[in-house]
Formats: C-alpha cells, sequence, structure tokens
C-alpha cells in the first residue's frame, strides 16, 4: 500500500487524495478500464470511510462552555485594577499600583530624570513592598486589561536634557522593567513631562 | 447515518442561529473591543461549535477540547485590543485555539470511553454499533498519532472545511506547506488505518 506508484504507474497518492477530498479521478478514462486502480479505490475508499464518519458526526459545544466563558470574563471585567497572568495551575493578578511603582523606579533609573511622579513613594530606598503597599494611592496613571498595560507617567526632568531623547528612554526602560519583573505586555507608555529641575 | 461530503461546512460555523440574525462580525469585534461583554458573548455563541470541534479533533478528548477552547476564548478577550480589524476575527481565533490546544499538559488521557449504553452485542444492530464504535476510535488513535503540525494542517482541511490556502494563513505558513503536511498526514492516516483493519 505505501509503494509510490501502482502497478499502472498512477501514483497512489492521486487514488488517496481521490478518496480523501472525494473528487473525481484526474483521468476517468484510465481508472475506469484499470482494474487496479479500481481495485486500490475501492479498498482506500473502505479504509478511508472510518473518516468519513468521524468527520461526518455533528459535534457542538457542550452546553455550558458559553456560560463558564462569560462568567469568567464578566470577573475579569469587574477587576480593572489588576493584570491577570493566567496558567492552568492558577491565575497572578499584579495590582496596577504595582505596575505603576516599577514604572516610576523604572523612570528613576534614565539619567537626567529627577522625579518619576505618583501619589506613593518611589524613591530607591524603599522596597516594593513599601512602594506598593499603600492603598488609595493615586499614583501614576496605569491602565490594565488581560496582560496588557498602558503607562501614563508624569516626570521632571533636568535643566539641560533633550526631552525627547529622555522621553525615549523611559520609555525603553519601562518596557525592559515591566516585561522582565512580570512578564505583562507593555502597549504603550505615554510621557508628560511637567517639570524642569534646575536646582543644580 | 447520513454522510456529508468530508469538505462540508457542518455545524454551520461562524453562522448565527436563524432566528436570531447576529450583527456583522466586525461589528461585534469592535464594540467587545472597548468592553462590550454582550458584543462578545455573541462573538463565542457563534465561534463555539467550529471551535471545539477543532479543539476536539486536535486533542482527542472532550476535557482538553473544553479546557483549549475556554483558553482561547479568554485569550481572544484579552488580546481583542491588538486585533487588527483588517484581519479576520475567525482565522485569529482558529489560531488561538491551536496554539491552546499545543499548550495542553501531555496528559495521557484515555480515549473517550465507550457509551455505557452499548448494547447487547449479541444483536445484529449492536454489532453495527460497536464495530462503528471501534471504527471510530481507530480513526481517533491514528489522527493522534500524528505530529502537531501534520494534525493541525489535517484537522483544519478534512474536518473544518478549510482550503489549503487557508489552512496556510491560520498556521502562518505557505499554501505549498499546508498541502504537504495534509497529505503527509493522510498517508500516515491511511497506513495506520490498514493496519488496524488487518489486525482486526
Amino acid at each position: 500500500m505505501t509503494d509510490d506508484y501502482l502497478p499502472c504507474g498512477v501514483p497512489f497518492d492521486e487514488i488517496l487524495d481521490q478518496v480523501s477530498d472525494h473528487r473525481p479521478p484526474q483521468d476517468p478514462g484510465h481508472q475506469a478500464s484499470c482494474p487496479t486502480c479500481r481495485a486500490t479505490f475501492a479498498e482506500l475508499g473502505k479504509t478511508w470511510s472510518s473518516i468519513d464518519d468521524l468527520a461526518a458526526h455533528e459535534v457542538r459545544a457542550p452546553t455550558d462552555l458559553l456560560r463558564v466563558v462569560m462568567d469568567r470574563i464578566r470577573e475579569l471585567s469587574a477587576q480593572p485594577w489588576y493584570a491577570v497572568l493566567t496558567t492552568r495551575d492558577g491565575d497572578t493578578n499584579i495590582s496596577a499600583r504595582v505596575i505603576g511603582a516599577l514604572a516610576r523606579l523604572a523612570a528613576q533609573d534614565v539619567p537626567r530624570v529627577s522625579h518619576a511622579l505618583g501619589g506613593g513613594p518611589t524613591g530607591h530606598d524603599h522596597s516594593p513592598t513599601e512602594l506598593a503597599g499603600n492603598t488609595g494611592e493615586t499614583a501614576t496613571d496605569i491602565g490594565v486589561s488581560g496582560t496588557h498595560v498602558v503607562v501614563d507617567l508624569d516626570v521632571v526632568v533636568e535643566m539641560g536634557s533633550h526631552i525627547p531623547h529622555v522621553a525615549d528612554q523611559i520609555r525603553a526602560q519601562i518596557h525592559k522593567d515591566i516585561t522582565a519583573y512580570t512578564s505583562l505586555t507593555v502597549a504603550e507608555v505615554n510621557v508628560c513631562i511637567v517639570d524642569i529641575d534646575n536646582s543644580d | 447515518m447520513q454522510k456529508l461530503p468530508a469538505r462540508a461546512t457542518r455545524n454551520g460555523p461562524d453562522t448565527p442561529p436563524r432566528s436570531r440574525p447576529a450583527p456583522a462580525t466586525t461589528v461585534l469585534v469592535r464594540s467587545a473591543r472597548d468592553g462590550n461583554e454582550h458584543a462578545f458573548e455573541e462573538l463565542v455563541r457563534s465561534h463555539q461549535d467550529r471551535s471545539y470541534l477543532i479543539a476536539l479533533r486536535l486533542t482527542g478528548n472532550s476535557h482538553d477540547a473544553q479546557d483549549a477552547v475556554q483558553e482561547a476564548f479568554l485569550k481572544a478577550w484579552r488580546g481583542l485590543a491588538g486585533f487588527r480589524e483588517d484581519a479576520d476575527f475567525g482565522t485569529w481565533l482558529t489560531r488561538i485555539v491551536i496554539n491552546c490546544c499545543h499548550g495542553q499538559r501531555r496528559t495521557q488521557r484515555p480515549a473517550e470511553p465507550l457509551d455505557e449504553t452499548t448494547p447487547d452485542s449479541t444483536t445484529p444492530a449492536a454489532d453495527v454499533i460497536v464495530e462503528n464504535q471501534h471504527r471510530d476510535r481507530a480513526a481517533q488513535r491514528a489522527i493522534a498519532e500524528l505530529s502537531f503540525d501534520q494534525r493541525s494542517a489535517f484537522v483544519l482541511h478534512i474536518f473544518a472545511g478549510h482550503t489549503h490556502t487557508e489552512v496556510g494563513r491560520i498556521l502562518g505558513i505557505s499554501e505549498g506547506a499546508a498541502k504537504v503536511r495534509t497529505h503527509r498526514a493522510r498517508r500516515a492516516i491511511a497506513v495506520v488505518l490498514q493496519t488496524w483493519e488487518e489486525e482486526s
């Protein structure tokens, strides 16, 4: 059966394709007069009928699938302040405040950035727990949906900085840190330069 | 059982119930992306049968299929922000379903059990039923033995009725590569089924 060609010279695969795709023979005249082709066609037709039978089964989604999916989606929609990483072993919810703190710390790592603003402490002397621990913190604006994050950040830069260049560096640093620390996807980072620091 | 042509559309995929015509998919997608859960519910309703069929044939069992489809819809909901409107929602969703099936844990679940109401095998009708069940299981096992790449192409073409061009688009491969994968899958399945027939 696995020979490439039948004794009459017709490729075996040609008959197999004919049977499985329910196509007419490529050379109807030959097949009508060739007992080998007709025998192979009959044999493969019988063999392939189990696939045809399986394909003919009417498959419907389980009746509760729609409900289960929509319940989960409503649950997600009710938690707009968390990004959610779903695995087969459970979900990991990451608070928007945590993401905001990471974004501000990332921005402050960029040279010539004096301050990344938000309601909570962002200095390098604070632990991550302290940074994200204050409830009611207004912080940097963070939009989360599932695994996607949008960051809106206010920053103060040092006098003499090339602002667009600093903004690009901030975006790159935030992308890098949030991806590295959370595995979330940063969809957008909008930087607003709100002041110039000329204290030096 | 009335056989349907193997390439026919069997479950009315993407076709809403006749009594309640759904708005165009594009409108639903746009609305769902804006956070409209009802719009997304319509999308789930109209794509769930097709998605489940593909998942069932790819995973070989209803439990994994349901898990994969649920996961796929959740991913789709979360990923709607990044969905391009000029893309086809069905193609995009099918790709997610396939990825979810691929990511399924490779637990060795037993094949679907025979119907517990298997009739007394002494009656002729019972013989036919039992024989059909064995043939279905043989076909499912033959499909399960394929590599995932071949199985995906085969399932999309034979069970979901996609053309090779569509299979290529969904899997991110060329039409030629889709044809080759489907063809190799067909050949492998034919060999397995014939061996099964000879042994039984």
